[in-house]
């Protein structure tokens, strides 16, 4: 057997994200992975340390090109608990609603990659469309389609009117219906089912030892949703079932994904119908008292952890974020061993990698 | 004068290089249909080919410059001259008996160029896309030939012009031999390196496999070659399966033959939008325990009909 050396990232077709791989080949089978990361560091959580709590909502946003507006919720709340206020309920609201948006809109992309890298072209244009349906109310929402800018420290500043209110419930059904369709496609379509059953297998046991999160842990069996665990307004009220599959193959991510992606639809819906009014924001005091504060959301790639700490001035002592790619990343290694060569793309997009994300 | 015209102009280089580009366009538009995309307008494939011809052509340092050099002008003579015994609505540029076996040497080639291709590169992509085309090209080419087989064994002839003869006067082979059809669809789909078995050159794995250090003159050449092989691929299945034109006595024979080979461009086309790619295993598995028994089966099928 010819041993080969094959490098995929930091520039690869397969990669959009800079990550470089070397991947060891006996033949077409994998014997070894190494991995390296870093190419987009950016020193974030430094940057924090220098800039006021108000100016860090906006670096924050920046972490991810994805799922922004949950990084900058995220942030926000553990300031407004070092200030020990609650933000209003319509608030609340209206920040759950950008989230579940963003899962709708970070699965969705996310079935394309994979459909796109197992050479299924016509299923990325297909959730690649009905994403642009997130997008837009997204962007009727904030004015942004990737970058809100919604977070203040205390609420947020956009409201959404009634029109757009029922605008938004019309688009939600359009979007339902091709979730709907997509997640048809998926269970039953053969050739996707062949290149993703059996590919990319994490057991529970490893899921636990490398603290996996998020859908990639659902799908080997771990139940753990930030949205139910440590409920929140508004997800207290709204009543929600959490996907979950044992299989832990990619084929078994992609079903929890996709189940996802109509539960947050529905969500959506839920959150719109069920909005009470109020004030959209407090008032917060610029300068924070000292002491530290840890803050936990579900974002579209699982929990994501955010830690500030206040020495009683306007800038953060320190500000520490975990994302949940960084332990995905980690058991990729442990996924590639034995693999083939054309299984690598399928692994590699199976965990919905953030470099971004994982570099900071 | 008139063998020159058959040879230069139609049904052989000018009309080929045309259909070529034409084809490659119909199947690029009908996939961007099912994508839910406008596609290219008609002259993109003839820009695409300028523009390849235009730029820049860099041999990558450690590949071996001549055979680089020699290898696409191999596979496209050998394709056209494949396209001289291949008739076109009845019209004959050359045929003798035995020209069948003949294309179908001409046409494997090309294959056979492409995995060279891949090992006199230095780079990885290009010399594991290489091997792939070669595993690829033994699981396809297989069933291929056993179901192409069957048409002549019922005409009695190896000539192609002779088998599309011989339907005109009793029935298509794809309606006596659907089963033949089918596996013949099915393996030219892997000789072309089409979705869903472009394994050779899957771009999330091998980037674009042995062409990957290609550019410029030479991947405009290999280009060709290949919309070149799409289309003398299809012409020889609609040869040898839906041959003669019996039931359209009145009208010419020409767009007849047109319709048929859009007709099956047209499978090929919803075969890339529709399937996944396979795992190269997946495909040997498919060609070695399915697909050829069963076209043992249509051959033993055909004998016992022709017999």
């Amino acid at each position: 057997m010819t041993k080969t050396v094959i490098p995929i990232g930091p520039q690869h077709p397969l990669l959009k994200e800079p990550l470089a791989f070397q991947i060891m080949l006996e033949g077409e089978r994998v014997t070894d992975s190494t991995m390296r990361m870093g190419y987009v560091h950016r020193g974030i959580e430094r940057l924090c340390q220098e800039r006021t709590f108000i100016q860090n909502i906006h670096l924050v946003e920046r972490v991810c090109g994805i799922c922004s507006h949950v990084h900058a919720m995220t942030y926000c709340r553990a300031v407004e608990l070092l200030l020990g206020i609650n933000v209003p309920p319509r608030a609340a609201y209206l920040r759950a609603l950008l989230c579940e948006l963003e899962r709708i809109h970070s699965h969705l992309l996310w079935l394309g990659v994979l459909a796109r890298n197992v050479g299924l072209d016509t299923i990325f244009m297909y959730a690649w469309r009905d994403r642009e349906v997130a997008l837009d109310i997204m962007e009727a929402l904030s004015g942004g389609r990737v970058s809100h800018a919604v977070n203040i420290i205390g609420g947020v500043r956009s409201d959404v009117t009634p029109e757009q209110r029922e605008e938004i419930l019309e688009q939600l059904t359009t979007l339902d219906r091709q979730v709907n369709w997509l997640l048809g496609v998926v269970e039953h379509e053969r050739s996707l089912q062949t290149r993703t059953k059996g590919v990319g297998l994490l057991s529970l046991q490893q899921v636990r030892r490398y603290c996996v999160v998020g859908p990639v842990a659902r799908a080997s069996g771990l139940d753990a949703d930030m949205r139910r665990d440590e409920p929140r307004t508004p997800y207290d009220r709204l009543s929600f079932n959490v996907p979950m599959h044992t299989a832990g193959d990619v084929w078994a991510r992609t079903l929890v994904r996709m189940q996802e992606t109509l539960i947050s639809v529905e969500l959506c819906r839920d959150i719109l119908k069920e909005m009470p009014e109020g004030p959209l924001a407090v008032r917060a005091p610029r300068r924070v008292p000292p002491g530290e504060a840890i803050s936990r959301s579900e974002a579209p790639r699982g929990e994501l952890f955010y830690y500030v700490r206040s020495d009683g001035s306007d800038t953060p002592a320190r500000v520490k974020i975990r994302t949940p790619t960084l332990p995905s990343l980690l058991t990729l290694p442990q996924q590639l061993k034995g693999v083939t060569m054309a299984d690598v793309s399928v692994v590699l997009s199976g965990v919905d990698l953030c470099i971004a994300c994982a570099d900071r | 004068m008139n063998a020159l015209i058959k040879m230069l102009i139609f049904p052989g280089f000018g009309f080929l290089f045309i259909a070529a580009l034409a084809f490659d366009w119909i199947d690029r538009r009908m996939i961007a249909r099912f994508h839910g995309r406008v596609g290219p307008p008609w002259y993109q494939p003839l820009a695409d080919f300028i523009k390849l011809l235009a730029k820049e052509d860099v041999v990558a340092e450690g590949t071996h410059g001549l055979a680089a050099a020699a290898l696409p002008i191999v596979s496209l003579t050998a394709v056209m001259t494949a396209s001289l015994y291949i008739p076109v609505g009845g019209i004959v540029g050359a045929s003798f008996e035995g020209d069948l076996i003949v294309v179908l040497f001409l046409l494997a080639l090309p294959a056979l160029a492409y995995f060279l291709a891949g090992w006199i590169s230095a780079g990885v992509y290009s010399v594991l896309g290489g091997h792939r085309s070669l595993l690829q090209y033994f699981s396809c080419e297989v069933p291929f030939l056993m179901a192409v087989t069957c048409p002549a064994i019922l005409a009695g002839s190896w000539s192609i012009n002779e088998i599309s003869n011989f339907q005109a006067q009793t029935a298509w082979s794809a309606l006596t031999q659907p089963l033949g059809f089918i596996l013949a669809l099915i393996g030219l789909i892997g000789k072309l390196k089409r979705d869903p078995l472009d394994i050779p050159k899957a771009k999330s794995e091998v980037v674009a496999g042995p062409l990957t250090d290609f550019s410029g003159r030479k991947l405009a050449l290999w280009h060709l070659t290949m919309n070149m092989q799409t289309v003398l691929g299809i012409f020889l299945l609609v040869n040898l399966f839906f041959g003669g034109s019996r039931f359209f006595n009145r009208v010419p024979a020409l767009p007849v033959f047109g319709l048929k080979s859009v007709a099956i461009l047209l499978m090929l086309s919803t075969a890339s939008a529709l399937y996944a790619r396979l795992r190269i295993d997946q495909l040997m598995d498919l060609g070695w325990r399915i697909l050829a028994p069963l076209a043992l089966i249509q051959i033993l099928a055909t004998l016992w009909i022709g017999g």
